[in-house]
């Protein structure tokens, strides 16, 4: 389905941000809202890590279940996706294969340097992703 | 894919096909690396060297080698097992199939409490080198209150790491722990040029063919006691193994990269541990924990000297994700299974990390290497018994649980039966006759670093029995409010439960 705003999703207050931001646009668009949660975990050297994997999958189901629901209530065609990749890498092969008008992720509005220890997915996004990237910063 | 569904295997995966072949020999000598620095040579041998001279003296590069051996035979049940059910609760998860709930959570129980100790250990390396780096000619113990404070300094910058989640890129670990081996070899190649043209210590003494030999160490206890010791030095790689076949492509001889890694392992410990006891002599070296940074100023001379010691911390640094990662989730794992409350397997929303689990590991660590420190200095040798016990134990019941969990496959090819059936029990049965001698060895308090008795027992016993019964208290008492984990059934190799390659064979690739 084209045109969808894709979401990243994962239940902290950034992502909040990025759906605040998606539920009115996708009303002005008449776009539908895809949440995607990218849920392979750091630290893949290891590799008996089924557990962890799903318990993070689990997690995400829960978080995006509930999103889905808040996105649907205010009358929003809504769908998820849970991705086993990185978060970043699964906004952008996601938004890109299913032909998405944009994706829209939260920022904490960290500084470059904080954001590069911490991992910052936007800032990854921004480099990775061939569709285009919305950066809603997190309000104080 | 459906877009109304949750569809988790639908990720579009982009396959670049003719990068394949070049990915693939990157990839080999990237897993040989990863194979060789998941162990952590470095600091491993800081960390062991000094004190196997201590027992073995001249002999210690055969107590090297022959430790390696119920490793070996270990590490094949680990990578089938892993086969089959690829679980981040190793031991715990795969012994509780095998052999029950209360066996696999003792062995779930014995992998968190060796690497809380070896935390300490960890720390207590990391710190001394720190110092030993920026005032080379420091007395370790001059400055056991501050090695303790930047000990403990590590392990929360460590634990805040696992925490975050932070890794570094495959290519700057591949970087850094390259040369770590580099450094390790050419400190061997120039402690052995020196002594071989007489520009060594006055304490040097030549290689003898002896130094190899197992059968020149007069004292099984002592040969026992070292191979003990030295099971801790190739302690993790056995993930090695199962992250080599993965990373590797199937169409090339998959193995080969951890064959390879091992002999270049085994290669490393014997040959350096021997230069350094040439150099130096093996009275110099004896009981320290810094053997490497002594000998790195005599070998390598100022300002050279440094690498040796950055190549440790660097080392120290690497092994926490071979300690601390694969911990927490055994803890993860044992807590989604109920064997644990479900406070332990929380996930953090941001960094998807089991970061309940790695706090506490970290936390107890601290909590560990202080209360040791306070009690004595020299217990960090008896803690290196303690937690080669602990290795030994729940290795030995990996072992056993691999022959278990594939009785009914054993035979059912030769591969099988040697791959499943007889190198998993004889690493188990090696490892569990090295637990008993040992066990009976170490309750003889004379025979303890420290010299003093516990309750007129050895401290690495009372460290070792002490952690078990205090899991099996936790266990019983946990069993008795949650018991629906202790209901599990046994299970045997099944394949159209656990995968496999739809081959007959279990063993597929050697």
């Amino acid at each position: 389905m084209a045109d969808e705003l894709v979401v990243g999703y994962d239940g902290t207050d950034g992502s909040d941000a990025a759906l605040d931001a998606a539920i009115p646009l996708a009303k002005d668009l008449g776009a539908p809202v895809l949440l995607v949660f990218g849920y392979m975990p750091p630290g893949q050297y290891v590799s008996e890590n089924k557990d962890h994997i799903e318990a993070v999958r689990e997690m995400g189901e829960k978080v995006t279940g509930e999103a889905a629901a808040r996105v649907r209530e205010a009358g929003v065609e809504v769908s998820v996706e849970l991705v086993p990749e990185p978060s970043a890498e699964a906004l952008a092969d996601t938004a890109k294969a299913r032909g998405a008008r944009m994706i829209l992720v939260g920022s904490y509005g960290e500084r470059p340097i904080t954001g590069a220890i911490l991992g910052s997915t936007p800032h990854r996004l921004l480099h990775l992703s061939e569709v285009p990237v919305l950066v809603v910063r997190i309000s104080d | 894919m459906e877009s109304a569904s949750i569809a988790p295997q639908a990720a579009p995966v982009t396959e670049t096909g003719d990068k394949g072949l070049k990915k693939n020999a990157i990839s080999y000598l990237s897993s040989i690396v990863i194979g060789v620095a998941s162990t952590a040579p470095g600091y491993s041998l800081a960390a062991t060297l000094g004190f196997v001279i201590a027992g073995v003296g001249l002999q210690s590069p055969a107590v090297l080698w022959v430790a390696f051996i119920p490793m070996l035979f270990i590490a094949t049940s680990y990578f089938y097992m892993n086969k089959a059910d690829p679980d981040c609760g190793t031991t715990f998860s795969w012994v509780t199939r095998a052999m029950g709930p209360s066996l696999g959570w003792l062995g779930g129980w014995a992998i968190i409490v060796a690497d809380i100790i070896v935390m300490a250990n960890l720390a207590q390396i990391a710190g001394l080198y720190s110092i030993l780096l920026f005032s080379p000619s420091t007395d370790p113990d001059s400055v056991i209150l501050l090695t303790t404070a930047i000990g403990v300094v590590w392990i929360v910058i460590m634990t805040a790491i696992c925490t975050i989640g932070i890794e570094l890129s495959a290519r700057v670990q591949q970087f850094l722990l390259g040369a770590e081996v580099l450094t390790l070899t050419a400190f061997a190649v120039v402690a052995l040029i020196r002594v071989y043209s007489g520009n060594a210590l006055d304490t040097a003494v030549t290689p003898d063919i002896s130094w190899f030999s197992p059968f020149a160490i007069d004292s099984t206890s002592a040969l026992i006691g070292g191979v003990l010791l030295s099971v801790f030095i190739y302690w993790g790689w056995d993930s090695a193994v199962t992250v080599n076949e993965e990373t590797e492509d199937s169409s090339s001889s998959p193995g080969k990269s951890a064959i390879v890694s091992t002999i270049l392992l085994v290669l490393i410990y014997v040959i350096v541990s021997t230069a350094a006891i040439a150099f130096g002599g093996p009275d110099q070296l004896s009981d320290s924990d810094d053997v490497l940074s002594i000998l790195g100023t005599q070998v390598f001379g100022s300002p050279l000297d440094k690498i040796i010691i950055i190549a440790v911390l660097t080392s120290a640094a690497a092994s926490t994700q071979t300690t601390i990662l694969p911990t927490a989730r055994t803890s993860l794992s044992m807590a989604r299974a109920k064997a644990m409350p479900a406070y332990f397997g929380k996930i953090h929303p941001r960094y998807l990390t089991p970061h309940v689990s790695t706090l506490w590991m970290g936390g107890l660590s601290i909590l560990w290497y202080v209360g040791l420190t306070l009690v004595s200095t020299n217990i960090l040798y008896d803690s290196l018994a303690a937690l080669g016990l602990m290795i030994a134990f729940y290795y030995g019941i990996t072992g056993f649980a691999c022959v278990i969990f594939y009785r009914k496959d054993l035979f059912k090819s030769i591969k099988n039966f040697f791959f499943i059936g007889v190198a998993p029990t004889i690493g188990a049965v090696m490892l569990t006759a090295i637990l008993i001698k040992s066990g009976v060895d170490l309750s003889d308090p004379a025979n303890s670093e420290s010299g003093t008795a516990w309750l007129g027992v050895g401290p690495p016993l009372i460290i070792a029995v002490g952690f078990m019964v205090m899991g099996l208290v936790l266990m019983i008492f946990w069993r008795a409010r949650e018991p629906e984990f202790w209901r599990r059934r046994l299970e045997t190799y099944d394949e159209s439960i656990h995968g496999g390659a739809g081959a007959e064979e279990v063993v597929d690739n050697g």
